[in-house]
């Protein structure tokens, strides 16, 4: 295993130990069950099939996933960091890098554990439970399968990583456990609903009907929501999809993971010298 | 807190597990992504397991087994069920209807009947001979199976006795433009192998096309618009038939009953045929027997029978009987022998297990129909009448009054009748007596009539284009009750205190017409099965069930349903008719769903009145309304329910459902609601509990339609 390899796993698993000593992680995983479980059975879609059992689940997973995510994120490098145990860290022969990859590593496993799991339990009741009303007669699953569930479980982990690695990078500027706590709140408000309204403004303000499959593509929850429609509900229409620019999406949302990464890199590594040097100017332009 | 050490052994395995689940659900994923979900093709299944929609095949030459009708079973994208295709048109016509794949989805996979080893050919034409040209010549080249086409019998029926196979519609070859036929007109017949598909060419005329051909034909496949649209016709239809027999009754007098001869049975029997008889007032001594076309004319005149048998039988063609009041009837209500005789087939049994199935699930009941309905036919038709009638077409009943322990009027054999202005008074228990008019393999046309108590009203069996107007039923068990009849018009009835229902259909017919009839205080309303009907201008009010919609490809509109247990109650599990412009006041609740797929009670903007639905801050008929959530069914007589209805959750159930319908199941929605009832006045008479009887304005209505929409015939019904 090469040094850096070895600095990761490091990290990941302290990471790890962190987050099992964490008990409320479980207390939202069980919530998020609830939730989910709790949809699906008052909107009947899960009684049916995969497909209507995710049309149940979609608008509720584009806020529960992004605010799950903000919740493991928003600390993750914060703590280290204001308690000086970052500083002992770099002590050892662990760059910035290997300690962000391992850090956020460690957190998507959390994330997986934490949102997926629960999502896929609701996946496991729909094909144990779903079936037909009668059966009187033939009956087919139509265009319904266990791989559709599939997919959206991948799409909601693309969406949930992205908010996690957005969120740890803010973490990173915060000072405070409670500035740490707005600015999640503030990449949660912005990512759920700032894209889609810019997309809207855009669009009054004269942007082309053509250009929403790209621009629809930009935000983390426009580019899951088209993914879902193009690749995991559409299936079951007969159009020919078009409702994202597929590249696009999956770029924007892998592309929104790598700006959180490389940002809480960039400000773990450089932000003190960042600090020293505005400080130098403001002193230099103040005298 | 328990020992959790990050760096031991334990946790290095457990890694590297972890890493190993995860390598594996992301191979896993990928595969999710390169797999086709819409590439699985399901095999077909057995016809009779499908749901089957498009044209009834209950026509007489397939139930016989002689003709045959090319299937075709298609899985949609979106429905759990098969749905069964009488028709390659039907199916094509149904493929490029919007709401088919808003409902359905697409068609993953369609399967159609191919002849290939079938023995395909033509049934023999009655006339003996059936010129091939005949058959297109009058159609245009691009239309088939125009409502002209329409087979008589002189037409040579497709028939296929050998065993058919199931072939993907896009791979068969379909002969079009044959001298083959079906009852609903020209037949595109569906081949496997090209060379078998152009020998029946060759043998029957027409050319071989493929699918893609067929798809762009147009058919004019009939529709319940259609029968809409020949209701009024209908009407008037009856108001000749009438004429005529008025007409035929109007005789030069010949015997009168006391002055001539001493008794009505020697009058009848002396007076010349086409002659009248005259009864003075009085009580005379029955059973009378008509074997000559007379008319007899009473006053105040009352018939006795002896008890046993009928009163007045008549053998003979265009009798008319008037101004008599019959009574004396024995109390046989069908031949016992017949009707018991098959050890399988009680007739009640046979009839109710008929019933249930056909509303709940479209099946038939569990006994041989064909046997069940030669029973009745045996045995219904041979009971005690006030006057019965054999083989005698163009019977004139007018202003007859009868009392009887068994049927009324019974009618078999091709015995034609205008009934008028009779009052039927049967037992007020109805297992006591039996039908007030019984017509088998007879056109009845019953108006201005009255019918209380006994076993039904009007029993109609294979009486194709039978009407049934004006007439008053209290008390029967059913008002109006239809078996395998079509073609008919049951219209500005009025039935009250029925013990099982007030209008029902059963067995599969097709283009009935059910309108302007006034159903209250009964079980149930208007329960029709079968194809094509036309439900519409009926007043359903405080009835268990208003109406239900059994019948398939049909239109129900323009209905009030007030006071009612239930409103309406959507039964067929797979939807393919229209429930628009009806008004929904005052039912305990609304409307109910069966089991199958989400119901879309909305045609484009058009929805139906619900009282309630424009409850809180929104702009009537705004909001969708779904009347099977317990919410929305709640909220013309629970305020509270608004409260509810605004939630947050409430606002996210509504956005769901909807959206592929064809998965979702027991539901009715109606995306929008109208604001305002469509007939205020026809909704208070029917919320007033001492409203006289309403019959909507429809004659006028439809008329005012056909002439202002000249596509009326294209109204979305699948």
């Amino acid at each position: 295993m090469t040094d850096a390899l070895t600095a990761v796993s490091t990290v990941l698993r302290r990471e790890l130990a962190t987050v099992a000593r964490t008990p409320g992680y479980a207390l939202l995983s069980a919530g998020l069950l609830v939730a989910l479980a709790g949809l699906v059975a008052v909107g009947g879609g899960g009684a049916t099939g995969f497909v209507p059992a995710i049309v149940d689940l979609l608008l509720p997973a584009e806020v529960l996933v992004p605010l799950l995510a903000v919740v493991l994120g928003y600390r993750a490098l914060l703590v280290d960091g204001a308690s000086g145990e970052l500083a002992v860290i770099r002590t050892y022969p662990v760059g910035v890098v290997e300690y962000v990859v391992g850090v956020l590593l460690a957190r998507l496993l959390a994330f997986l554990a934490v949102v997926v799991v629960p999502f896929v339990a609701v996946g496991v009741f729909v094909w144990a439970t779903a079936s037909p009303d009668t059966g009187v007669f033939a009956t087919h699953a139509g265009v319904d399968s266990p791989l559709l569930f599939v997919r959206f479980l991948a799409l909601v982990v693309l969406l949930g990583a992205a908010y996690l690695t957005l969120s740890a990078a803010l973490s990173t500027v915060a000072s405070s456990r409670r500035g740490a706590m707005a600015l999640g709140v503030l990449v949660l408000v912005g990512g759920v609903l700032g894209g889609d309204l810019a997309v809207l403004r855009a669009l009054r303000d004269g942007t082309p009907a053509a250009a929403i499959p790209d621009l629809v593509a930009l935000t983390p929850n426009g580019a899951f929501r088209g993914l879902v429609f193009e690749h995991v509900v559409g299936v079951a229409f007969a159009s020919e999809g078009g409702f994202v620019n597929t590249g696009r999406a999956l770029g924007s949302l892998v592309g929104w993971t790598v700006v959180g990464v490389v940002a809480a890199t960039a400000v773990l590594a450089y932000g003190r010298r960042l600090g020293t040097f505005v400080e130098r100017v403001r002193v230099r332009l103040v005298d | 807190m328990r020992r959790f050490d990050p760096y031991g052994d334990r946790s290095r395995i457990g890694l590297v597990v972890v890493a190993g689940v995860v390598a594996l659900a992301g191979i896993f994923t990928a595969g999710a992504f390169l797999a086709d979900p819409t590439m699985a093709t399901p095999d077909p299944v057995a016809y009779d397991d499908t749901v089957e929609l498009g044209v009834s095949s209950e026509t007489d030459e397939v139930m016989a087994g002689t003709a045959a009708v090319p299937r075709v079973q298609v899985f949609y994208s979106q429905l759990q069920y098969v749905v069964g295709y009488n028709g390659v048109e039907s199916f094509a016509d149904t493929i490029d209807d919007d709401r088919t794949e808003r409902q359905f989805g697409y068609p993953l996979v369609a399967y159609v009947e191919t002849f290939d080893d079938a023995d395909p050919g033509t049934t023999d034409p009655e006339a003996g001979t059936t010129d091939p040209e005949a058959n297109t010549a009058g159609s245009d080249p691009g239309t088939v199976g125009s409502e002209a086409d329409t087979i008589g019998s002189g037409a040579a029926l497709f028939s296929a006795p050998g065993p058919t196979s199931w072939t993907p519609a896009d791979e068969a070859r379909y002969v079009v433009d044959s001298e083959a036929r079906t009852s609903a007109g020209a037949v595109a017949v569906p081949f496997a192998d090209r060379n078998a598909a152009t020998a029946f060419a060759d043998e029957h005329g027409g050319e071989v096309v493929d699918w893609a051909t067929v798809r762009a034909r147009s058919f004019d496949v009939d529709t319940a618009a259609t029968v809409r649209s020949m209701a009024p016709d209908r009407w008037t239809v009856a108001d000749d038939r009438l004429a005529a027999a008025e007409s035929d009754a109007d005789r030069p007098v010949s015997v009168v009953v006391g002055d001539d001869e001493p008794t009505l049975s020697a009058a009848v029997d002396a007076a010349p045929p086409e002659t009248t008889v005259v009864v003075p007032p009085g009580t005379y001594d029955g059973p009378i027997e008509v074997t000559d076309p007379i008319t007899i004319v009473g006053t105040d005149a009352h018939v006795r029978g002896d008890g046993n048998g009928s009163v007045i039988t008549v053998r003979a063609p265009d009798v008319a009987i008037a101004g008599l009041s019959l009574s004396g009837t024995g109390n046989l209500t069908r031949d016992a022998d017949a009707v018991s005789d098959p050890p399988d087939a009680d007739a009640d049994g046979g009839e109710d297990a008929d019933a249930d199935g056909g509303e709940d699930a479209d099946t038939d009941g569990g006994e041989d129909p064909a046997a069940w309905d030669t029973n009745v036919q045996l045995g219904y038709g041979h009971g005690d009448a006030g006057v019965r009638a054999i083989d005698a077409p163009g019977l004139f009943v007018d202003d007859v009054a009868i009392e009887t322990d068994a049927s009324g009027v019974l009618l078999r054999e091709g015995s034609d009748a205008v009934i008028r202005n009779v009052r039927v008074d049967g037992p007020e228990n109805w297992q006591d007596g039996f039908m007030g008019v019984i017509g088998m393999e007879s056109t009845v046309t019953v108006t201005d009539s009255a019918f209380e108590g006994g076993r039904d009203g009007v029993y109609l069996h294979r009486a194709d284009g039978s009407v049934v107007r004006n007439s008053t039923f209290t008390g029967n068990r059913y008002g109006a009750h239809l078996m395998y009849t079509g073609d008919a018009l049951i219209a500005d009835n009025t039935v009250r205190d029925a013990v099982y229902g007030g209008i029902t259909v059963m067995t599969r017919p097709a283009n009935n017409a059910i309108v302007g009839n006034d159903v209250r205080d009964s079980p149930a309303g208007i329960q029709a099965s079968g194809t094509r009907t036309y439900v519409g201008y009926n007043t359903l009010a405080d009835n268990g069930l208003g109406f239900s919609t059994s019948s398939r490809g049909s239109l129900y509109e323009h209905n009030v349903l007030a006071g009612n247990e239930e409103g309406a109650r959507a039964t067929t599990v797979v939807p393919s008719s229209r429930v628009v412009g009806n008004d929904f006041v005052g039912n305990d609740r609304h409307a109910g769903a069966g089991a199958g797929a989400l119901r879309v009670w909305t045609d484009g903007d058009r929805g139906n009145y619900w009282e309630g639905a424009d409850a809180g801050p929104h702009a009537p008929g705004d909001r969708a309304y779904r009347p099977t959530s317990p919410v929305d069914a709640a909220l013309h007589h629970e305020t509270a329910a608004v409260t509810m209805a605004e939630s947050p959750a409430a606002a996210l159930l509504d956005r769901l459902l909807g959206t592929v319908p064809g998965a979702r199941s027991g539901s009715i929605i109606d995306t929008a609601p109208s604001p305002e009832p469509h007939v205020p006045e026809r909704v208070a008479s029917a919320t007033d509990p001492n409203g006289p009887p309403v019959q909507g304005d429809w004659r006028t209505a439809l008329a005012d339609q056909e002439r202002s929409t000249d596509d009326g015939g294209n109204s979305t019904t699948q």
